[in-house]
């Protein structure tokens, strides 16, 4: 390195070993940044191999010093943590919320963008309103209409307040107006019904944004903790981050295993995200949205 | 010519039968859509008169939704106790707001002091974007539940590793979830414990959109300003944030909206301890709500914590609005 440098005036030395200092400096920065991002997870999965004493010395031990699984042989084979049971449950809720906004969303955003009708402005004008109007103004006459419904402790409960997504439906707007209008008229001309217009042309045209959509709605229906918490009071009907906090409560003074429950509950999501995680950070850049 | 003449006089027939399917395919998912929407607006209707009313769901109220009766109208009580009441749900409740209020001043601008950066080393860099973006937004992707537990367990006082680190620098060790009096600046040391673990958890969004107005940033206008002899830091200041400054704005609405309606992290982390220390609006609603069964109350606090963030907002919309005009 040094030879090249010797060829070249002093000046130019001098800004070339300051822009390698320069880089160097930034990925030391940037690593120094990774590592606080990284360190609480390695935590959890380690803490998860430790016995239960260990993961209680003071002071604490980064590397499980004697490795074990005990801490998953226990939760797997605990018969008051169905936990495959809860998987279903979380599994439920977030695929049936996906697909009904994902069909209402396309199918409303489509009408508003391609068709004229009397009341349409009030309509979207309503749907923005209720964009910005937080669910915790809702919460409470919501949950009053589930007791009456007796639909407290039903996995339905979850389902019920979320097939429109007034979110969804302006994204979906805002991509079928971009569709161009010949698409429908020449199947028009072809025969095909309204119906079989948006089923066969229009959804196969919205292949990406509905994919965004999709990942986005299953990620913020998986970690939904509040909501599931009010409806889900029983323990068997309970979702993942609900029955994590029960987990957590009902184990203390056994941090060990609490962490392998984390990373049994953590983690799957988290390794989907490797798979997709291009899209996954596009969409959240895209829409805005979380 | 004949086909033409046809043409011509089917046309109107054509576009009436076409106009017909038209409003057929309309009317059939408009008129589902408006009775789903008639529910919504129920919904929110009910919410909004249950503010004036001290209702709970155990007692037997009037005839229509169980207002009235043992459940009576108080009017705008709830919030003239709000403002001067002395009950302990009252002064709860102005430590919730403050708490609130607190908890997203101090979130917003350590979030703009992480991300911003961030985003701007992460853009000088050629290699390892990726990697780096991947690791950096995993937070944002875990459960908050999952990120409280793991937050939790390094507080611990005894087996925590923050406190190890303060043993081996020779500090005394602190009870980072259970202290009341502990406190830096002003605030308990509690709140900032929260505080941490949220930012934690939150960085890689902001930092993720902040990426992508960077790359929208001209590279011609960074040159131009780079041969007129800037440096970096004035081309950062000069150039890229005026550049940026809608997605800026974008953050600090999204950033201070989704902190002031912070829940599950507070909740699993301290449930608003110790000594309400770390009690925020919506913790203090939720209790109120299903907790104490007093859903009036919880009815009226949730339309102040909708106020705040509304008026938070267009104040944020105002001040960031006007310096992009030039």
């Amino acid at each position: 390195m040094s030879a090249t440098y010797a060829f070249l005036p002093l000046a130019r030395r001098y800004r070339r070993y300051r822009r390698h200092f320069q880089q160097g400096l930034v990925y030391l920065l940037l690593t120094a940044g990774l590592s606080f991002t990284l360190l609480p997870f390695l935590m959890m999965i380690f803490s998860s191999f430790k016995t239960n004493t260990e993961a209680l010395r003071v002071p604490p031990t980064f590397w499980p010093q004697h490795f074990t699984l005990e801490n998953y042989i226990k939760i797997l084979n605990d018969p008051k943590l169905p936990l495959l049971k809860f998987y279903l449950n979380s599994t439920f809720v977030a695929v049936f919320n996906v697909c009904t906004t994902l069909l209402t969303s396309s199918l409303v955003g489509y009408l508003f963008a391609k068709y004229e009708f009397r009341g349409k402005r009030l309509l979207f004008g309503w749907f923005l309103t209720t964009m910005m109007i937080p669910a915790q103004i809702t919460m409470i006459p919501s949950y009053l209409i589930l007791a009456r419904l007796h639909l407290i402790n039903s996995l339905w409960g979850l389902v019920i307040f979320s097939a429109v997504d007034a979110f969804g439906i302006f994204m979906m707007r805002q991509f079928c107006e971009t569709l161009p209008n010949e698409l429908m008229d020449a199947a028009r001309i072809d025969g095909a019904s309204e119906w079989q217009i948006y089923w066969q042309i229009v959804l196969p045209q919205l292949g990406a944004p509905l994919a965004t959509l999709g990942i986005l709605g299953f990620m913020a229906n998986w970690n939904a903790y509040l909501w599931p918490m009010i409806v889900l009071q029983k323990i068997e009907v309970r979702t993942l981050p609900v029955i994590l906090t029960w987990f957590n409560s009902t184990h203390t003074g056994q941090p060990a295993v609490v962490m392998a429950a984390t990373v049994l509950i953590v983690m799957p999501i988290l390794i989907v995200f490797m798979f997709f995680q291009r899209w996954i950070v596009q969409g959240f850049t895209m829409t805005g949205f979380k | 010519m004949t086909s033409l003449a046809q043409g011509k006089n089917a046309s109107p027939r054509l576009k009436s039968g076409l106009a017909i399917a038209k409003q057929r395919f309309v009317n059939s998912v408009t008129i589902p859509l408006l009775l789903y929407e008639s529910l919504a607006i129920f919904v929110l209707g009910w919410a909004f008169v249950l503010m004036f009313f001290e209702y709970s769901p155990g007692r037997l109220g009037g005839p229509i939704l169980g207002l009235g009766g043992s459940n009576p109208f108080v009017g705008l009580g709830h919030f003239i106790e709000m403002v001067s009441g002395n009950s302990v749900r009252a002064v709860l409740f102005r430590t919730s707001l403050r708490n609130t209020l607190i908890f997203a001043f101090a979130v917003l601008p350590l979030n703009l002091l992480i991300t911003l950066p961030l985003a701007w080393l992460l853009e000088m860099v050629s290699r390892y974007k990726t990697l780096y973006r991947t690791i950096y937004f995993m937070p944002v992707l875990t459960s908050s539940v999952g990120v409280a537990l793991i937050w939790m367990s390094m507080y611990d006082p005894q087996a925590g590793w923050l406190n190890a680190i303060l043993r081996a620098l020779g500090g005394k060790p602190v009870a980072w979830l259970s202290d009341p009096r502990a406190g830096f600046a002003g605030v308990s040391i509690a709140m900032w414990a929260v505080i941490l673990a949220y930012l934690w958890q939150d960085y890689g969004y902001n930092m993720v959109i902040f990426i992508a107005a960077l790359q929208g940033v001209p590279q011609e206008l960074k040159e131009a300003a780079m041969i007129d002899g800037a440096s970096s830091w004035q081309i950062f200041t000069r150039v890229t944030i005026p550049l940026i400054q809608p997605t800026l704005l974008f953050v600090c609405v999204m950033t201070m909206l989704s902190s002031f309606q912070v829940f599950d992290i507070i909740q699993v982390m301290t449930n608003g301890g110790p000594n309400n220390r770390t009690e925020v609006l919506l913790l203090d609603i939720y209790k109120n709500a299903f907790r104490y069964q007093s859903m009036g109350w919880a009815a009226a606090e949730a339309f102040v914590l909708f106020l705040v963030v509304m008026i938070v907002t267009v104040i944020q919309m105002r001040v960031l609005r006007t310096r992009w005009e030039y």
